[in-house]
């Protein structure tokens, strides 16, 4: 009797392995090109068909199900833009067990029909950090054609997944369709609104999502796009098997915790603490956290390859080189002997995912931090230019997996603390030469937190072309004909152990093209001073939510000396005031210009923050003007006139 | 008294030595021994390479990083790398070196790889030891070597050594800017050609300049030939060496089936009588209907693919589209060659090297009516007759036949033939400037305009990509009415038209209006940094622009101020601005040409003269005042 129920069950199993979606999934006999509107026709390539097949199959040898992802693509090209983007396919081999089948083809206009050359798929090897790739260029590609691309891989089992849905051109139909038969599984969707709807592909359980007409993405400044795209998670779990999410972010966090939370100390570690400290023992935690990071970025080298050794603590550090990963250990033994307590964070690039606390899959879990509680500040191991300070601008506002010492986890937004981290601070002396022949203006200015990090690591960093530029950046940027007089920067060392240390420049620069000649009176573009100033522009709906690259601020005191015997005119171009109130009624940005007459001086002050760096998208319009007052001050000019 | 020994050992050392401490790190060491042996008509070469850095600092740890590449000619043997810490005298060795294949965004598929590894334990002091074996395979290959790169280099040498009986060639190239030391010495058997310089500056790129193989100062070597019985065998002896392998390459073309590519030839050339106008009608095909995609494979880099492939395919390198617009030319009895040739990337001549390193890039040339036509179909916006602007000034080496060649220089192409002609209308309503503006593209002008426009504006919209590629008047300039004639056909100029609102553009002072007539300030942030410039400025073509600017004087108004006439004239470059009154009209002429491809050193001064004479004509405004 149990004999004949194993026969059964390996019978139905069987069956159901004849009839895996994939098998049967084809492209249309006689292709026709798609009708598409005049719209469309103007962009340089639109995807008529982007169809994603995710399907798991139970397994009779073992309790792993097979996966098998199936990508059906077809793209109309326009402009040779189009065609370059679409003519060569990049399909990726990682995890990739067998390649079931590739097939490709292009339909021309006239309807000529062209099939890719199997012998033309070519292989290369680990390319960089992405593992192998099958390439191939599409043959037989016209302005106005049909790129259609169909492939099936069978890959490695994995529990989770993602996929994007939008893309960088219009997808006319997107669809991902999950089949995942009688196993337990999870499926969720990003940015749309579109549900997934059940239904039974060959008689399997399945999810299918379909989305018309999705736009495609665009650039935008102050923004994210990469993150904001239609996105699809999923995991799919072994017969009988249901994971919670809360289950995974635990395993995680004991997983991680075992490896970065060291019972001991290693010597090796014993040893270089001993000289990160030199003897001193009346450090607070914020300078023992600094001497380590600094000690760590001045000894190690952190390496992409496929070296395993990179993770292994002892190989790191006699090696000292370690993988973005390894080195966590490494903070994790140094930290410990200083007895400095710490949290271990996983989040992720805000520019690239927006990571989800509900729903666990690995490719969200990217970028690993230290956070240090009783300073409230981070570490990031892996920005080799960053020192401790506030969280990274690229992680800032993303949430964020929070491991502590005893495994424990929490998530949290990762917000700075400190919302005047990132600041400017600027006075400046301007006075006129030879009776208005020249301009020279004297600056002195600090910058702290981001924008410090920033000076300091291109200034040690970068080329000396990358250097004169950004001394061109510090000294007033737009000024075609402005003379460098002197120029001193202080708190250059990438290495520094206060908190928020400011970078400060001082320079003196002349410049003639300020000023110009108008008959008796002299006018001088004083709004030029600051440095040109783009323009925020929107033509068409503003698409991604607002998100600035930090919050800052800027302070400006330009003093400008009248001389004798001239009176000033036009300063009421001086006086601007834009802001922006938040909600609850604060104000979060803001632009104020105003200026003062004492005496032979007008003293201008000018006053620019943005206390957060996410702005509401549906006051786009408010966030704007903020940002454009500083190139409408710009254009302010006054006119010295001789009193007669 | 051993200090005192040391102090005076010390002295000459330090006077003669650069001591780099500004530096993050430099090789005290880059040493390249080439052996050449030759049995059985059979070369047997390996390149022994020997390097030593050392870390100035622990600012850049990056420095760690080593690859070292190479091709399906090359092969790399016996990697022996390790760390040296001298105050510890603590060697750690590399032990992991992983292969990769060669990948970017130019080359599509390229059989290229590289060995990647990482020197562990780095930190200031460190040093880095590195010996490895190339093995050439391919004597036609033996490279050169750069005794300057981007780091500084203590000892930099080149040794080769090669049997008597075996001839080589040697060219240097920019090494007046370092002291070379050369020495010959002998064995019973071998030659050996030793090469040292010391204490060279490591070398950065510069924008807008010539390629770095304009400056490094290097080596290119080459074997000339080999006697055997008595009898002198040619490797690359001369020009003719290197065309006659080149030809034993092209005699491995795939020249079957070219049925499919003659019916296309015939059929959009049957209807046209002249050879100019077929020759046309056949660049432009490929031009639109071959897609660019670069492949580097072993000989494949070096055989075209058949014409009847690429035009079934419709895809092809350089090789290959130049060899389909040579099948198709001859085809309809335009004659018509196979064309080697550097881009302006590369400064070698034919002359001076005759080896592989002075062409990267092939193309058609086509002899109608005495003249011949360089065919670039790469560059697929550029109009018949024109050459890809990045060949101008380069040797063509044409194939004629089997045994003759032929080499000519691409011209220059005038300014005249790049000439853009703006028109504008200017009027002023309300303190707002209103423009009408019409703009005709030629020549380099429009193929720049129209290959940035279709791959560089991306999701912008036409009035974004316009405001930030023309930056004309302020940043608050505002696009309507866009509309482009022209866009698709080469030949023609390209017509841009677009009316313009800018706010906040005059300036109201007083009683005064002050506007300025120079809404397109073209080239006024192109003056070079002297002082810490090191290389000439590369100009990509020569080209005109002619502007006419008529200003509309509002009503209850007159000009108090006319701008004088101002202009700078040099044979090279120059502009003039001048203003006429013609009722209520005033009218502006502006005139821009360039007529270089490059300012070289010396002449930086009057080229700042000239951009600095022209930033002050741009400053110039008119003055309104009430009647």
């Amino acid at each position: 009797m149990i004999k004949k129920i194993a026969f059964i069950a390996l019978l139905i199993s069987t069956t159901s392995s004849f009839a895996q979606h994939f098998r049967t999934y084809d492209w249309e006999k006689n292709p026709k090109l798609h009708e598409i509107n005049k719209e469309e026709q103007k962009e340089s390539s639109i995807a008529i068909l982007k169809k994603h097949i995710v399907e798991y199959v139970s397994n009779v040898i073992s309790p792993e199900p097979k996966l098998y992802e199936t990508e059906h693509t077809i793209i109309r090209v326009n402009d040779d833009n189009g065609i370059a983007q679409h003519n060569t396919v990049y399909i990726p081999m990682y995890e990739v067990r067998k390649v079931v089948n590739i097939k490709a083809r292009t339909i021309s206009p006239s309807g000529k029909v062209v099939l890719l050359n199997q012998d033309n798929i070519k292989e290369v090897s680990n390319v960089e950090e992405y593992g192998d790739f099958k390439i191939f260029a599409i043959e037989g590609v016209e302005l106005n054609s049909e790129i259609e691309v169909l492939y099936t891989v069978e890959k490695n089992y994995e529990i989770y997944g993602s996929q994007t849905l939008q893309a960088n051109y219009k997808v006319k139909e997107a669809q991902f369709l999950f089949i995942t038969g009688k196993l337990e599984s999870n499926v969720k969707a990003y940015r749309t609104l579109e549900t997934f709807e059940e239904v039974k592909i060959n008689g399997d359980n399945a999810q299918l999502l379909t989305i018309k007409d999705i736009p495609g993405m665009v650039e935008e400044e102050y923004a994210t796009p990469k993150a904001n795209n239609i996105a699809v998670v999923y995991q799919c779990f072994t017969e009988g098997q249901n994971i919670t999410q809360n289950m995974f972010w635990t395993n995680v966090s004991n997983n991680v915790g075992r490896q970065f939370f060291p019972e001991t100390i290693v010597s090796q570690a014993t040893e270089d603490v001993n000289k990160i400290v030199e003897g001193k023992t009346d450090l607070t935690n914020f300078k023992k956290a600094a001497l380590v990071d600094i000690f760590i970025k001045s000894n190690y080298t952190i390496v992409k390859n496929n070296n395993q050794e990179l993770s292994d603590l002892n190989y790191i550090l006699t090696n000292r080189s370690s993988s973005d990963y390894g080195i966590l250990k490494v903070y994790g033994q140094y930290l410990k002997a200083l007895d400095v307590e710490f949290e271990i964070v996983i989040t992720a690039n805000r520019f690239l995912t927006k990571f989800d606390p509900e729903f666990f899959v690995p490719g969200m879990l990217r970028d690993f931090l230290i956070y240090i509680p009783s300073e409230k500040k981070y570490i990031a191991p892996d920005r080799f230019e960053g020192r401790i300070g506030e969280a990274p601008f690229n992680i800032l506002g993303n949430y964020g997996l929070f491991i502590s010492s005893d495994f424990e986890h929490y998530f949290s937004k990762i917000i700075q603390e400190d919302p005047d981290y990132s600041r400017i601070r600027r006075d400046m002396n301007i006075s006129f030469n030879n009776d208005f022949e020249s301009v020279k203006i004297e600056q002195d200015q600090d910058y702290y937190g981001h924008w410090s990090e920033t000076s300091r690591a291109v200034l040690s960093l970068s080329t000396e072309q990358g250097i004169t530029e950004y001394k061109d950046y510090l000294t007033g940027s737009g000024i075609e004909d402005k003379e460098i007089l002197s120029y001193e920067a202080f708190n250059t060392d990438m290495n520094q152990l206060e908190y928020n240390i400011p970078f400060k420049v001082k320079t003196t620069i002349s410049s003639e093209e300020l000023l110009e000649d108008a008959g008796d009176s002299y006018i001088f573009q004083i709004g030029l001073v600051i440095g040109t100033q783009s323009e925020l522009y929107q033509e068409t709906e503003r698409i991604n939510p607002i998100e600035m690259i930090y919050p800052n601020r800027y302070n400006y005191e330009i003093i400008v000396n009248i001389p004798e015997g001239y009176s000033v005119e036009g300063l009421e171009s001086l006086i601007i005031d834009k802001s922006y109130v938040a909600r609850n009624g604060e104000k979060t940005a803001k632009f104020e210009s105003n200026y003062k007459l004492e005496k032979n001086k007008i003293v201008i002050t000018i006053e620019e923050y943005y206390k957060t760096h996410e702005f509401d998208l549906n006051r786009y319009e408010e966030f704007r003007e903020v940002i454009n007052a500083a190139s409408d001050f710009n254009k302010a000019a006054i006119l010295f006139k001789a009193v007669e | 008294m051993s200090k005192y020994f040391f102090f005076f050992l010390l002295v000459p050392f330090l006077c003669i030595s650069q001591d780099f401490s500004d530096d993050d790190y430099i090789y005290l060491k880059r040493h390249e021994h080439i052996k050449i042996s030759l049995s059985d008509d059979k070369f047997d070469i390996v390149q022994n390479i020997t390097e030593q850095g050392k870390f100035i600092s622990s600012k850049n740890l990056y420095y760690a990083n080593e690859s070292i590449g190479y091709s399906s000619f090359s092969e790399i043997k016996d990697i022996e790398a390790f760390t040296y810490i001298p105050s510890t005298d603590k060697r750690i060795e590399v032990d992991y070196i992983e292969t990769k294949q060669e990948f970017d965004n130019m080359i599509f598929y390229s059989d290229d790889e590289y060995k990647s590894f990482i020197f562990p334990a780095v930190a200031k002091g460190a040093e880095t030891h590195l010996n490895y074996k190339r093995i050439i395979k391919e004597p036609r290959f033996l490279g050169g070597f750069n005794f300057a790169i981007h780091v500084p280099t203590k000892s930099a040498q080149l040794s080769v050594e090669f049997p008597k009986n075996v001839e080589i060639g040697y060219v240097e190239f920019n090494t007046e800017s370092i002291k070379l030391e050369f020495k010959k010495e002998e064995t019973a058997t071998s030659n050996i050609y030793t090469w040292n310089a010391y204490d060279t500056d490591g070398y950065e790129g510069e924008d807008d300049s010539e390629a770095a193989m304009y400056y490094l100062p290097h080596m290119l070597l080459y074997i000339k030939s080999y006697e055997t019985n008595d009898k002198k065998v040619n490797i690359l002896n001369d020009l003719s060496d290197l065309y006659k392998w080149y030809v034993s390459l092209i005699d491995q073309v795939d020249t079957d089936s070219l049925e499919n590519v003659y019916k296309i030839t015939d059929e959009i050339t049957s209807s046209l009588d002249s050879k100019e106008d077929k020759a046309k009608a056949i660049f432009e095909w490929v031009q639109n209907n071959i897609n660019y995609i670069a492949f580097g494979d072993g000989y494949g880099g070096f055989i075209p693919t058949g014409a009847a492939s690429t035009c079934e395919t419709r895809y092809g390198d350089c090789k290959a589209m130049s060899n389909l617009l040579y099948e198709m030319l001859n085809h309809v009895d335009i004659e018509a060659y196979r064309t080697w040739i550097g881009s302006r990337n590369k400064p070698y001549s034919y002359y001076k090297v005759p080896t592989t390193s002075v062409d990267d890039h092939m193309i058609t040339a086509a002899i109608i009516e005495n003249d011949t036509i360089f065919l670039d179909a790469t560059d697929s916006y550029v109009p018949f007759g024109m050459p890809s602007a990045f060949i101008q000034t380069k040797e063509a080496l044409m194939g004629i036949d089997d045994k003759n060649f032929k080499i000519i220089k691409v011209p220059i192409q005038k300014s005249s033939q790049s000439k853009t002609t703006i028109t504008s209308n200017i009027t002023l309503e309300n303190s707002t400037v209103k423009v009408s503006e019409k703009r005709a593209l030629q020549g380099y002008d429009k193929v720049e305009f129209v290959s940035d426009y279709i791959y560089k504006k991306d999701s912008k919209t036409e009035e974004e990509y316009l405001n930030t590629t023309l930056a004309l008047g302020n940043n608050k300039t505002n696009y309507t009415n866009i509309s482009k004639t022209n866009f698709d056909n080469k030949g023609i100029p390209l017509i841009l038209e677009y009316d313009l609102d800018i706010d906040s553009y005059t300036r109201n002072i007083g009683n005064k209006i002050y506007i300025n007539l120079n809404i397109d300030r073209s080239l006024s942030n192109s003056d070079v940094e002297i002082k810490d410039r090191k290389y000439s400025k590369k100009i990509d073509y020569q080209f005109e622009r002619d502007f006419t600017t008529n200003f509309q004087i509002p009503e209850g108004y007159y000009a108090s101020y006319i701008p004088d006439e101002i202009s700078f004239e040099d044979p090279n470059y120059g502009f003039k601005i001048s203003y006429a009154r013609n009722g209520s009209v005033i009218t502006q002429s502006k005139s821009i040409y360039i007529k270089t491809l490059s300012v070289k050193k010396d002449g930086f001064e009057n080229w700042n003269r000239f951009i600095k004479s022209l930033r002050k004509a741009y400053k110039k405004s008119i003055i309104l005042e009430q009647i």
